[in-house]
């Protein structure tokens, strides 16, 4: 019996990249996973809960809890911060409400990110993917530093064939999105942003992979605006080729 | 955000040679850090009970305190606390006053932050006392006269260009780029400075519960100059800074030094258990230690207490991106004032001592990117603890009080009416489709648009249209969906992605396979070996020789130099016969301080493999100026007495019972201007070892 997934595509995914989120659908079906989209979902509540909107953020959290309450088996989410809210922000969210922090708990514990899921999860990294080119990776930092996820990953884009991957330099260093931060911020986080474009140019790759829509709608707005060949795309859309 | 903020952002950005001065600081100090920590066999385990000491010490603050102050009083030190700034000022003004002679007062000053936490040298300039910074980089920005902008290199935002400059104007000396030569002109004229000084004031990196132990770091040797030689030393001290047992100090001395400045261990480490003892030859006859709260208590009861675990090593600061694009400098509360501690832990603290009112503002200029967290030896949680600042859990929990969030007010419609949408799918459903409409109608030639530069995303980049039918709209359909579409995202990469070769199931080699941390092979580098390696890596020298050979092996030493004087311990520290050796070989040998000897021999009660580091007592015959002093400082170590790490030393009864003790890791450095690596500041700029077995 193939295992079935709770897919929560996110609200950027949705909106902004419905192809990407088709990709997503492709690379668990290639790795024999059933994929259900339950009803109802929007945001997880990480917007209202990085800009301190706690009040905002418990309803959204209340209401995606529900959500998922109503659909059994793992929750698998293609985006390293959204899956980092729920897991690790969710139960600090609730720390004092009897009710929901057992609630908020219980979803942080069946809830993965989609590489952390194929790789640590089901034990799968080649999906019989191919592309011919030089890739690089960008890690983005819920996905490294929240989720402690960075083999799978990497581990997934080896497997590619035909993909050549070079280190992309300060890989780990933020683009500058942190999401409200970009709007607060406009000056900083460009000055930040500008580094990882540069480190992106000197790797001579076409394409940057990365695991968030964040960064990846970060890093591909300097690019566009720049004219830069350059772009950064979901995992997925590499995996689901 | 505050415009006295805004406008020192943008200064910051605009300002190239900070800048370059940045960069630097992050690169080398992230490289140095990582490299550092690659050296220890668990890091990560190190980091969580180093995490688990702290938060042993905040939970049960009052219980150590007592202990510790039960025993640092009981060993002779004078015990005053300050419940804030204002009483600690008074305190160290009254003990300038009381103890010092009339007539001008100068007090030499080693780096503490919380000196500038309580505005001390204002105080003491006011009340006609001169304060002498004499930490390398603390004395540039004081003759800048301004803050530091880091808290452990505080000229960390200037160019050598401008601090030759700088000691050009103000000390008259020839302008030069040479830091090395910069370094030797704060040398000299600092030595004034520690040699007439009759008050030295230090900060305390850690106090031992256990021991009564106040614990000083330093790599100049300017710590242990204030420590030891003016007649009055102050040791100024948090009262979170504890840690129960020297057993956990070895920890956090593994950790600290690392995550700062990538190194194993400061040059110095001073333990400091009493003022000096009848028969000494030196050390401070009084010495006092001023406790202070200033907010620290009330912090404990706060959802923001973790921040007190904070061990002050400033790695936050150079891990933070923001940071290192905008400087300390930068960190400015609502009325321009400077946030004395800068960074993340900085914009942490000072909402939590200063007040969210004044400096809440600061935590908002963070991605949360996590590096902080990272960079962290005592893994503080500090994204967690910046985003309870931002919802304004500062204050004690009550249910009288509720947490006020400190967001721009636009911000706060905006999330409001997206969580509004959020919590009512049909609606949100409506939002995307008519934002993905609106979009077509803004750009319906392009699957990009530019938002007005005030929304703060289309000043410099661009944002891709939202989908008229997003996926979940989509979802039923889906296997029926156009994928090319045209104009969408993913077209648009496929287009650009070159074709794919043909698909075979084997899998490539994996370059990216995490790499792991590599663990040194340590088989047979032990002892003394080990000793030898890692004290020659920081520039000392070690010389193996019998007991017979010793006192020709640095005769030898000596004649090459041209030295004739020393300044030496007595015979009773020394193997037999050495000390008549030498003054039969025509070297005059003095057991009391003075400057003007150039080189210096000690014994050591033991030698610490792991980290080449010397370990040498005070005590009656002695002196700790013999290794200080002079130039050169020559030290007779028995092969026996290596041991292989610290805890194996602190547990020496010498090590609790001596009035201090000095931990001696190679010769004196510094790397306060541009992060460049100068030997030989204060302390010796040579450090022999004749290892005697």
């Amino acid at each position: 019996m193939p295992r079935t997934v709770q897919l929560f595509i996110t609200c950027l995914l949705d909106s902004l990249y419905p192809e990407t989120c088709e990709a997503v659908v492709r690379v668990l079906e290639r790795a024999r996973v059933e994929v259900q989209l339950p009803r109802g979902q929007t945001c997880c509540g990480q917007p209202a809960f990085n800009a301190g909107l706690r009040g905002d953020a418990r309803r959204m959290a209340m209401h995606t809890m529900r959500v998922f309450e109503n659909a059994q088996g793992e929750v698998v989410v293609p985006s390293g911060s959204c899956a980092g809210m729920i897991r690790h922000q969710y139960p600090e969210l609730f720390a004092d409400d009897a009710e929901w922090l057992p609630r908020a708990r219980a979803l942080a514990e069946r809830t993965y990110e989609l590489t952390e899921y194929l790789v640590d999860v089901l034990g799968v990294t080649n999906l019989g993917a191919r592309y011919a080119g030089k890739l690089t990776y960008h890690t983005s930092c819920h996905l490294l530093r929240e989720m402690g996820v960075d083999r799978p990953p990497r581990a997934l884009l080896a497997a590619v064939q035909g993909a050549e991957l070079v280190e992309l330099p300060g890989a780990q260093e933020c683009c500058g999105f942190g999401g409200v931060f970009s709007v607060e911020h406009p000056e900083i986080s460009s000055a930040m942003l500008e580094r990882k474009i540069a480190n992106i140019e000197s790797t001579g790759a076409q394409v940057v992979v990365a695991c968030d829509a964040g960064c990846i709608t970060n890093i591909n707005g300097a690019l566009h605006r720049r004219h830069m060949p350059q772009r950064a795309v979901h995992i997925a859309e590499i995996l689901g080729r | 955000m505050p415009n006295s903020f805004h406008k020192a952002i943008k200064s910051a950005l605009a300002d190239e040679n900070l800048q370059a001065a940045l960069d630097g600081n992050a690169e080398r100090r992230t490289q140095g850090r990582l490299t550092a920590f690659a050296s220890l066999p668990d890091a990560q385990a190190m980091r969580q009970r180093a995490h688990a000491v702290r938060a042993e010490v905040i939970e049960h603050l009052d219980r150590y305190l007592e202990q510790f102050l039960t025993q640092v009083q009981a060993h002779g030190i004078v015990v005053h606390q300050a419940a804030d700034a204002a009483q600690a000022v008074k305190i160290i003004l009254d003990i300038a006053h009381s103890r010092a002679p009339a007539g001008p007062i100068t007090l030499a000053k080693s780096k503490t932050m919380l000196s500038e936490e309580i505005h001390l040298n204002h105080a003491l300039e006011q009340a006609g006392i001169r304060p002498v910074e004499t930490d390398l980089g603390e004395y540039i920005v004081q003759l800048r006269g301004e803050p530091p902008s880091h808290i452990i290199t505080p000229a960390v935002h200037l160019r050598r260009q401008q601090v030759g400059q700088l000691f050009h104007e103000k000390l008259g000396v020839p302008y030069t780029e040479e830091i090395s030569e910069m370094t030797n002109t704060a040398r000299r004229t600092l030595r004034q400075a520690f040699l007439g000084a009759q008050i030295g004031l230090s900060g305390v990196n850690f106090g031992v519960a256990e021991t009564g132990t106040l614990v000083l770091m330093t790599n100049e040797g300017n710590g242990r100059m204030v420590t030891t030689l003016p007649p009055v030393h102050i040791a100024l001290m948090g009262m979170e800074r504890l840690v129960p047992s020297l057993d956990d100090l070895a920890l956090m001395m593994a950790l600290l030094p690392r995550a700062g400045t990538g190194q194993k261990i400061t040059v110095y480490v001073s333990l400091i258990h009493s003022p000096r003892r009848p028969g000494e030859s030196d050390g401070p006859r009084e010495r006092h230690l001023v406790l202070v709260d200033n907010g620290r208590s009330a912090i404990r009861q706060t959802p923001l207490s973790e921040v007190l675990y904070c061990i002050r090593c400033g790695a936050c600061l150079n891990a933070c991106p923001v940071f290192r694009e905008i400087g300390g400098h930068a960190y400015v509360g609502k009325q321009g004032e400077y946030s004395i501690y800068p960074g993340p832990v900085g914009a942490v603290l000072s909402a939590a001592l200063f007040g969210a009112s004044e400096f809440g503002h600061l935590a908002r200029a963070s991605s949360l990117c996590g590096a902080c967290k990272e960079a962290c030896p005592v893994d503080i949680d500090l994204p967690k603890l910046l985003l309870r600042v931002r919802a304004g859990e500062v204050s004690p929990v009550t249910p009288a009080k509720k947490a006020v969030p400190n967001a721009p007010r636009t911000l706060k419609l905006g999330i409001r009416a997206f969580s509004l949408a959020a919590t009512h799918p049909r609606l949100f459903g409506i939002a995307q489709r008519l934002a993905g409409l609106g979009g077509k109608l803004a750009a319906p030639r392009s699957m990009w648009m530019r938002l007005p530069a005030l929304t703060g995303w289309g000043a410099n980049k661009d944002i891709p249209r939202p989908a008229v039918r997003p996926f979940h709209a989509r979802w039923k359909a889906r296997r029926k969906a156009d994928a090319g579409g045209g104009r969408s995202q993913a077209a648009f990469i496929r287009k650009m992605l070159p074709p794919s070769p043909e698909r075979s199931l084997a899998a490539p080699p994996s370059p990216l396979m995490g790499e792991g941390v590599g663990l040194r092979p340590d088989g047979e580098n032990t002892g003394l070996a080990r000793f030898s390696a890692e004290l020659e890596a920081l520039g000392g020298s070690v010389t193996l020789c019998l007991e017979s050979e010793l006192a020709g092996r640095i005769l030898d030493l000596l004649m090459r130099r041209g030295i004739q004087s020393v300044m030496a311990w007595d015979a009773r520290g020394l193997p037999r016969g050495l000390l008549e050796v030498l003054r039969r070989g025509g070297i005059s040998v003095q057991h009391e301080p003075d400057p003007s000897l150039r080189a210096g021999i000690t014994g050591a009660l033991a030698g610490v493999a792991e980290t080449g580091t010397l370990v040498i007592p005070g005590g009656a015959g002695r002196p700790l100026t013999a290794s200080l002093l002079p130039e050169i400082h020559l030290a007779v170590l028995r092969k026996g007495d290596i041991y292989e790490n610290l805890s194996q030393v602190f547990s020496l009864r010498e090590v609790r019972e001596a009035s201090s003790v000095v931990l001696v890791s190679g010769p004196s450095r510094t790397a306060d201007i541009e992060m460049t690596l100068t030997i030989g500041v204060h302390g010796p700029g040579e450090v022999h070892v004749f290892c005697v077995g």
